[in-house]
């Protein structure tokens, strides 16, 4: 798994992920060096939270929209079909520190994202139609993009952490169509059910 | 072998043309910066390097060069020779935007030859710009604007520059249409913030706004509330709720509204206090609204701590609130009809349908109580809303309330008075007046308590009977606008009834327009009475339709044809004015204006012509020249009858009838009843009017002459024309003669020839004015005496002999002719004049007068007469001489004396010293 999260996910990263969202984040010394491009805002925990809220509130909803573009038999059988049975998934420890929450919020952010690009590469092409369903997929990882930014200018600035190493879900890029939907609805029951606790962690 | 020849011939000459060319376009030398951009206001320098080849070619150096700039040369002070080659050309202060800059030189002395030209090109570098702000609308990109600053004459780009702490974005270029603002590529991502700011750059710089930093979730406008929707409540007829759909948005963010809301009818909007509406929601219940009414709402929110931009409105939703019980009681009042029936009165009770605010529902019918004095009531339901009713002459009282769905309204209570009843306490000061479109009536309350005030309403008019509108006020207003669809220019005559507890009080009335305007026709003048100088104009009253206000005054326009136009004012109450100080004889054009507050409008125009003469004028210079005339006539007449012997005996005397005239008479045993004393006596007794002719039958047998006897016979002729007028008794006289009194030319000769003759004479006596007379009578002459008149007048036989000597010998036919009536061959000219004229007849005269004599046609009656007579005359007086005249002279004169006397027409022959026939 390391070797896929070392190898194939920074090629997924660098081509379906925008504005380097899925640069790698190491898990730097407490002393490296942290610079962003101007000082960071001083209301970050408070934007943190608003945008997992955003996050948790538009999760749900685009569960359904997933698993109805995705036709039958999704709909009808999502606990086999789009169970949160997502191996890998970053650990997430509501009640740790807020620098180690910060940090497992990134990895997870970071894995999911990586896991919507995949699934919004994918969709385009089975569900070339769901137009809906595109656009909440774009609009979901541009929350994760800023939410990604938020959280390393919070590490950075407040905790002088520079890199976290990140870990990324499976390439669904060889995968039939399927076992695509079937591991994108997966990811998205996923996303809905931690989702929820870590915006109530914050 | 020979084409190859021209090959190398046409190869050389495109060789050396292109040797030739090139050292045409290769220039003499060149300017340093080549092609600059400089800043407004700063100083810049350019060199002009010749070439060495050139300055040999031309054996020019570089103090032959010169400046032009746009064709003018720079002046020399400015230029600096550097080396040989090289001359420089400064400027300060530029100050235009594109200056063509030439190097020159002059070469041969006088050849002015240009080196290198280059264009300079100024502008400024672009201001920092201002103002940056960002908005995001919901759904769509970022979008940021900015004010650029001053014009910079340069191309200058723009760039929105924007990024994460952690990442930067692409740069948003703008577009040449809209340099100040740019909207980004990518979506906004909320609450994360991002640093914006402007570059703007141009060839002389570049320059970056300040950075702004925000979450662009603060910056956001909102989409609209959808879905907006109004429901009311059967319990609450006061409230309305709405239900709305909020944006996406509304899922991470919070939201404020503003609810706004109006009456279907209103133009205003009332809104809903923000306090209520500061949070996010998805209804509200509007309360405090009118029952039965719909209201009209819309809504639009922002983010909730105020940050960002209010959406759009809503679409408008609306909605009708529950009905409610009528609030007022309608308005009541009556009409009294005649009725034939004895002892009743048909009442026609009416009222108004209760305004929607205050029916607060609809209104399903109305219900009517009628109670007599002192008897039980009667109820009546009516749809309508009037009733006639017949009822007694006694007091009644009547109820009405309104019903709707929910309830009654109050009862309306009206009082109908008693047959009998006298109105009395009407209300006092009704005034009635236009103010801001509408027509307001106000009056002074009576000193009584007034339950309510009736005012009607109607439009007078002409043609249409004044249909009456009403309106009910409180007894408290004393001042109010008329209710209805009121028209401008159209007269109101309004009356107020103030209503009492027991009925009605007398009504006052007042006209009024709601706005007044010219009269639409103006009056038609005419005259009642036109003068020499004056002329009375009358006109009729304008019809209330046509006045369109009230007439204030009347102008009159009065005007000759050439005259300028004179104007008269008069009072509206008038309807006919006197102009005076009119010219007589003359067209006048008259035309009149009525006007009213708002202007005035001119009638048609009358003509009229004042007479030459005043009315009675003629008749005072008729009536006394009428009254002259009859005045003279009957002077004339009175005189005419003081001298009616006079008058008759030159107009019509007394001729004795020569019938009962006796010859025997004449004997000299008779004594003549006058004694004739002279002939002169004689001439004044017989008067030139007593004619006589004596018509001597001459026993001579000689004949005359051809020309006598023409001359003979035309005087036969005349004579006997003049029968009728002039009878024989002048020759009954002269018959008695012993010679035949002669007044011809041939008296002469009948002298002479009678003097030894028996002479017989016959009277013809043709009568008297168609007398016959009774007997022709002959007398025989038995005087062998010459005539007296020949012996006592020998002029007048010589003057018989002169004319005679010169006519020749007569025939010894003798005509006697004694003219004594000068008056009528000329009344007008006296004895004494025509005398005179008569002598004046020369000879020549003479015979050239028997010769139109003997020309003209004979029976003619007395005008032919007269002829006659002035010859006779002309013939007797012909060559006259003193003596003759003054002896004429005195025979008028003697007859003037002899008028009084009593006319005698006895023979003449009888005369003084003169003989008694035998």
């Amino acid at each position: 798994m390391k070797v896929l999260a070392a190898g194939v996910v920074p090629l997924l990263l660098v081509l379906h992920w925008k504005h380097g969202a899925g640069s790698p984040l190491p898990i730097t010394p407490v002393n490296a060096t942290c610079a962003t491009r101007h000082p960071c805002h001083s209301n970050l925990m408070n934007q943190i939270r608003n945008q997992l809220a955003q996050l948790n509130g538009s999760a749900n909803a685009l569960f359904i929209l997933y698993y109805t573009a995705q036709g039958e038999p999704f709909p009808n059988n999502l606990d086999k079909l789009c169970g949160p049975n997502v191996t890998d998934f970053p650990p997430f420890h509501a009640n740790s520190t807020e620098k180690t929450r910060l940090v497992e919020l990134y990895r997870i952010i970071a894995y999911l994202g990586a896991s919507l690009g995949n699934i919004t590469r994918d969709q385009k092409v089975l569900n070339p139609n769901a137009l809906s369903l595109h656009s909440k997929l774009n609009a979901t990882a541009d929350i994760m993009r800023g939410l990604l930014s938020n959280v390393l200018c919070r590490l950075c600035s407040k905790y002088h952490v520079a890199h976290v190493d990140v870990a990324y879900g499976p390439d669904t890029s060889g995968k039939d169509v399927f076992q695509k939907k079937k591991l994108g609805c997966q990811l998205l029951g996923k996303y809905k059910q931690v989702i929820a606790v870590v915006a109530q962690a914050f | 072998m020979l084409t190859l020849k021209i090959w190398i011939v046409q190869a050389l000459f495109i060789f050396f043309t292109t040797e030739s060319v090139g050292e045409l376009l290769d220039p003499c030398g060149y300017i340093k910066p080549e092609s600059p951009i400089v800043q407004l206001g700063s100083n810049f320098t350019a060199v002009c390097v010749l070439k060495e080849k050139c300055m040999d070619y031309f054996h020019v150096n570089a103090n032959y060069i010169f400046w032009k700039t746009n064709h003018v040369t720079i002046p020399k002070e400015q230029y600096t020779i550097i080396n040989k080659t090289a001359s420089s050309v400064t400027f300060t202060d530029i100050s235009l935007l594109n200056i063509q800059l030439t190097c020159n030189i002059r070469t041969f002395g006088q050849i002015d030859q240009n080196v290198y030209g280059i264009r300079i090109i100024s502008g400024l570098p672009p201001e920092k710009p201002t103002n940056l702000s960002c908005i995001v609308n919901e759904g769509k990109k970022m979008m940021c604007q900015w004010d650029p600053g001053r014009e910079t004459y340069l191309e200058t780009n723009f760039t929105l520059k924007s990024e994460w702490a952690t990442e930067k974005f692409a740069d948003c270029k703008t577009k040449r249409d809209t340099p100040t603002s740019c909207t980004v590529d990518y979506s906004p991502v909320y609450f994360v913030n991002i640093e914006v700011w402007v570059e703007a750059e141009n060839a002389l710089g570049k320059v970056t706004s300040d950075h702004i930093n925000f979450d662009p979730v603060d910056k956001v406008k909102p989409s609209p509330p959808h879905n907006l929707s109004v429901s009311n409540s059967e319990e609450l007829s006061s409230i309305l709720k709405l239900t709305w759909i909020n944006s996406s948005i509304q899922g991470f963010i919070g939201l404020k509204y503003n609810i706004q809301y109006r009456t279907r009818d209103a133009s205003t909007w009332s809104q809903i206090p923000p306090e209520d509406t500061a949070s996010t929601r998805y209804s509200f219940t509007v309360q405090d609204l009118k029952p039965f009414t719909e209201y009209v709402f819309r809504i639009r929110c922002m983010k909730e701590d105020g940050k960002g931009f209010w959406s759009d409105w809503s679409e408008e939703a609306s909605g009708i609130t529950y009905e409610d019980r009528p609030s007022k009681a309608p308005s009541f009042w009556y009409k009294i009809e005649p009725s034939h029936t004895h002892g009743y009165r048909s009442v026609q009770l009416i009222w108004k349908t209760l305004p929607p605010f205050e029916a607060n529902g609809k209104i399903l019918d109305y219900e009517v109580t009628l109670t007599r004095w002192k008897s039980r009531l009667q109820n009546y339901t009516v749809n309508d809303t009037k009733w006639t009713v017949n009822i007694t002459n006694d007091r009644y009282i009547a109820t009405l309330t309104a019903r709707n769905l929910v309830g009654k309204s109050n009862a309306a209570v009206l009082t109908i008075p008693a047959y009998d009843f006298q109105a009395t306490r009407p209300v006092t000061d009704l005034k009635a007046f236009p103010k801001d479109n509408m027509l307001w009536v106000e009056w002074t309350a009576p000193n009584e308590s007034v339950n309510k005030y009736i005012l009607e309403w109607c439009v007078l008019s002409d043609k249409a009977p004044c249909i009456q509108d009403w309106q009910q006020e409180d007894g408290t207003v004393h001042r109010t606008y008329l209710r209805g669809n009121l028209a401008e220019s159209k007269c109101y005559l309004i009356t107020v009834t103030p209503v009492y507890a027991d009925g009605p009080g007398s009504t006052e009335s007042i006209k009024a327009y709601l706005k007044q305007a010219p009269p639409s026709k103006g009056p038609t003048v005419r005259t009642k009475k036109v003068g020499k100088n004056e002329a009375v104009l009358e006109w009729d009253q304008l019809p209330v339709d046509v006045q369109n206000g009230f007439i204030r005054n009347y102008t009159i326009f009065y005007r000759t044809i050439i005259g300028n136009e004179t104007a008269v004012n008069v009072d509206s109450s008038h309807t006919e004015y006197t102009l005076s100080s009119l010219t007589s004889d003359t067209l006048y054009m008259v035309r009149m204006a009525a006007y009213t507050d708002e202007g005035g409008k001119d009638g048609p125009e009358f003509t009229f012509t004042t007479p030459k003469f005043a009315q009675g004028e003629i008749e005072a210079i008729v009536v006394p020249v009428c009254l002259a005339f009859l005045l003279t006539t009957l002077l004339g007449v009175l005189f005419c009858f003081n001298k009616r012997d006079l008058i008759k005996k030159h107009i019509w005397p007394n001729v004795p009838d020569p019938s009962k005239s006796h010859i025997a008479q004449w004997s000299p045993h008779t004594p003549p009843r006058h004694n004739f004393n002279s002939k002169d006596q004689m001439y004044s007794d017989g008067n030139f009017t007593d004619v006589s002719v004596v018509e001597i039958e001459a026993a001579n047998d000689k004949k005359p002459f051809p020309e006598d006897l023409k001359s003979l016979d035309l005087f036969k002729k005349e004579k006997i024309s003049t029968e009728g007028h002039s009878s024989g008794i002048g020759g009954s006289s002269c018959m008695s003669s012993s010679r035949p009194s002669i007044s011809s030319s041939d008296e002469n000769e009948s002298a002479q020839n009678t003097s030894g003759t028996v002479q017989y004479s016959t009277v013809v006596h043709s009568g008297y004015r168609h007398q016959v007379p009774s007997v022709q009578v002959f007398s025989r002459s038995e005087s062998t005496q010459p005539l007296l008149d020949s012996e006592e007048r020998p002029e007048d036989l010589q003057l018989v002999d002169n004319i005679d000597s010169s006519v020749g010998n007569l025939p010894r036919q003798q005509y006697f002719k004694q003219n004594c009536s000068q008056h009528e061959t000329s009344p007008d000219i006296s004895h004494f004049e025509r005398s005179k004229q008569v002598s004046s007849v020369n000879e020549e005269d003479f015979v050239r007068l028997k010769q139109q004599i003997s020309d003209i046609s004979q029976p003619y009656g007395s005008g032919q007469m007269k002829m006659f007579q002035e010859i006779s005359v002309a013939d007797a007086f012909g060559p006259r001489t003193e003596g003759q005249v003054e002896r004429f002279e005195t025979v008028g004169m003697e007859a003037a004396i002899d008028e009084g006397m009593p006319k005698s027409y006895l023979p003449q022959t009888v005369r003084r010293g003169g003989y008694m026939p035998q």
